[in-house]
């Protein structure tokens, strides 16, 4: 039997018509723009429209109550902004806050996650309980806080004042107000934490920490060699949440302080508020975000520096 | 190097019970092999010999003295693990030196500047960069020092688990499955290495496998297991020659021994319809279980031998031929009700050009037979051979 060159050929199974075959072509190249068309249009709309457009409004005048009719001053509200020393006190919270948010936050989430890394009676009740600050709403956190931080109501000035001490002006003195502000912060950042580094924690392999335990190295050095380069990648990205959503944070600080007293609380989102609701003054509102903006990418530049030494010295 | 006695050893994980009781004595500088099936609790008793599992019940003891509370680093015990555990952000100096550096460590070394420096001080000490670079030049690891355990093939990373253990001269070498990871032509490299390895530090060797050929080449001495329980005690000739039972007679060897369910009488065997004089001594029992390895048969012409069988299977293997036959009888093919399986095995040298179909005569050493009751799968004392040693 012959074979004529043709047999070669892809040979199509299925009879098609027409050109439908081309049809579906186009279809299935085009399918993975469709799906992408929901985000892109999403980000668009409510993410890099607003942003471009607060950008834009930073280097304009614009007051709030006629927020359609910018005129075009080039960068004259930075230079507004580097010239006033609200300025540097709002970025100096903001640097505080965010630094001690997450040094305290991710510590204690940590050592909260190391504990319920090991098998005890009601360890699931336990990460529950701990859970709680982070699944409550913030709104309704910084009302319940509120309580307990007031002066003369409050639960915390109970018991100071049942040990014999003076009460404390929690939210009221510039003193305590910015340490209160973080408490409550940790109280909600914290379980986030635990929750993220407890899964870190459960996937370090058991064979490795039980090779170190027959080399010789004891707890403390088995977490130093072992657990802790494992969950470091984790503990960099929590890092890094933790400390953009601290420069974002807006809603507990100004429900619990408003920002103040006399600015102690005040970050650059807080003031930007005062500014642009309070001054009316859009334009330099939208710089105090813009500053706030290259904050929150100055630190995930940091992490991305991290993430790629860390690759590069693994490849 | 330190005498190992294991006396009525037990394990349990809550109400399930691991390994019931457990004796042994392990010789200084013997290479052991604990052989068994998955779930079979050897993995666990290495585990306990090394400190890394508590015992429940029983003692363990190291020249003598009870060992059951140290620690894995206090009992001087080198572990390889099956994944090699090698600590993946190390460089493979850093692991090998690991084991050095733990051993000068002290408990102020932890506050964290101080622990960075003494690392950095203690990784360029002399005496730890020579055993390093010795250790790394007899695993031929020396021009892979600077490379992370990621960067590694399974071999290199099977080398420098081992040389991680070796560093620090241990007494007591454990490796749990080491080379199920690797491929059959680096498994087979390494298998030789390991040997090797043996034979120059003339250490005792525990090693824990699944794989018979691993257990045969390398162990002086193996420990066949099953269920937690001792199946067997023996060097590799003797398990493989005079299996205790049924159990170690099918796990060890491939093909398994062939386990013939025949009937005894009037010094005649009958299997499937056909009978044949026996010319050997036979066991009491009227009913017993027959073993021949797949290498003591003789292949003889169609009506010549004691069981006539028809070829249902030819696996070449190039130095030699597997055949798996059927026993025919009264000119037909039976069904079979061999012990656990079908076909008889047969292994012979070269080719001997049958195929598929071909009818033949078997007949085999009766030097080289085992007799197994069939009540208990335990090996049957006949006048002509001693019992082997069992649990």
């Amino acid at each position: 039997m012959a074979y004529s060159s043709q047999s070669a050929q892809p040979v199509a199974v299925r009879p098609t018509t027409g050109g439908r075959p081309a049809a579906t072509a186009r279809l299935r190249r085009l399918l993975p723009y469709a799906f992408m068309a929901l985000p892109v249009i999403y980000l668009a709309v409510f993410m890099f429209w607003p942003l471009g457009r607060q950008i834009w409004l930073s280097f304009t005048r614009t007051r709030l109550a006629n927020p359609n009719r910018s005129e075009f001053i080039g960068l004259r509200n930075y230079e507004r902004l580097f010239d006033s020393p609200d300025f540097y006190s709002a970025l100096y919270v903001t640097l505080v806050y965010s630094a001690l948010a997450v040094v305290i936050g991710v510590a204690i989430g940590t050592v909260a996650a190391l504990a319920l890394n090991r098998p005890f009676p009601g360890r699931t009740l336990v990460r529950a309980i701990l859970l709680f600050g982070w699944a409550v709403p913030n709104v309704a956190a910084a009302l319940v806080w509120l309580w307990i931080f007031n002066e003369r109501s409050g639960v915390l000035n109970s018991i100071v004042t049942s040990l014999g001490l003076e009460r404390i002006s929690w939210l009221t003195s510039t003193d305590m107000a910015l340490s209160s502000v973080l408490l409550v912060t940790v109280w909600q950042v914290a379980p986030f934490v635990m929750l993220v580094m407890l899964a870190a924690l459960q996937s370090v392999p058991q064979e490795v920490k039980e090779a170190a335990r027959v080399d010789g190295a004891d707890a403390l050095n088995i977490f130093r060699a072992v657990t802790l380069p494992h969950v470091m990648p984790t503990l960099q990205l929590v890092s890094l949440l933790v400390a953009v959503w601290s420069i974002r944070r807006f809603d507990i600080i100004y429900l619990l302080t408003g920002g103040g007293p006399i600015g102690s609380t005040s970050t650059l989102i807080v003031k930007l508020r005062q500014v642009a609701f309070e001054n009316h003054d859009l334009g330099l509102a939208s710089a105090y975000g813009v500053i706030g903006l290259i904050l929150a990418l100055l630190v995930a530049a940091i992490h991305a520096a991290f993430n790629r030494r860390r690759q590069k010295g693994q490849s | 190097m330190p005498h190992i006695q294991l006396d009525r050893v037990r394990k349990s994980f809550g109400n399930a019970q691991v390994i019931p009781q457990f004796d042994a004595d392990i010789e200084d500088g013997e290479f052991l092999v604990l052989l068994g099936p998955s779930g079979c609790g050897k993995s666990t008793l290495l585990r306990m010999i090394a400190g890394l599992s508590d015992i429940t019940g029983g003692a363990l003891r190291f020249d003598g003295t009870d060992v059951g509370t140290w620690t894995p680093s206090q009992r001087g015990v080198a572990f390889v693990f099956q994944s090699y555990a090698l600590y993946p952000h190390m460089t493979v100096r850093e692991n090998i030196a690991f084991p050095l550096l733990m051993d000068r460590f002290r408990k102020w070394h932890h506050i964290p500047v101080v622990s960075s420096f003494v690392r950095w001080r203690m990784m360029n000490e002399p005496d730890i960069v020579e055993r390093t670079d010795r250790m790394a030049e007899q695993l031929e690891l020396t021009a892979l020092m600077d490379r992370r355990p990621a960067q590694l093939s399974g071999g290199q990373r099977q080398r420098v688990a081992l040389a991680r253990s070796l560093v620090r001269d241990p007494s007591l070498y454990l490796l749990d499955e080491p080379l199920s990871n690797l491929d059959a032509k680096l498994r087979t490299q390494m298998r030789s290495e390991i040997s090797a390895l043996h034979q120059r530090v003339r250490k005792t060797f525990i090693y824990v496998t699944h794989d018979q050929v691993e257990a045969m080449t390398m162990a002086t001495k193996i420990i066949v297991m099953n269920k937690g329980e001792i199946q067997q005690v023996g060097t590799p000739d003797e398990i493989y020659e005079r299996p205790a039972n049924t159990f170690v007679a099918r796990f060890v060897g491939a093909p398994p021994m062939n386990l013939l369910n025949v009937g005894i009488e009037d010094g005649h065997l009958s299997l499937e319809g056909c009978r044949w004089q026996a010319g050997h001594a036979l066991p009491s029992e009227k009913d017993a279980i027959l073993g021949i390895r797949p290498e003591n048969f003789r292949l003889m012409p169609q009506g010549q031998g004691d069981i006539p069988v028809e070829i249902a299977l030819v696996e070449r293997l190039g130095a030699e031929v597997i055949l798996g036959c059927r026993v025919v009888s009264e000119g037909n093919v039976s069904s079979g009700t061999l012990l656990r399986q079908d076909l008889l095995f047969v292994r012979l040298p070269g080719n001997p050009g049958l195929s598929h179909g071909d009818r033949v005569g078997l007949s085999y050493d009766p030097s080289k037979i085992n007799w197994y009751s069939q009540a208990t799968g335990v090996a049957i004392d006949t006048p002509a051979q001693g019992l082997p040693q069992s649990a």
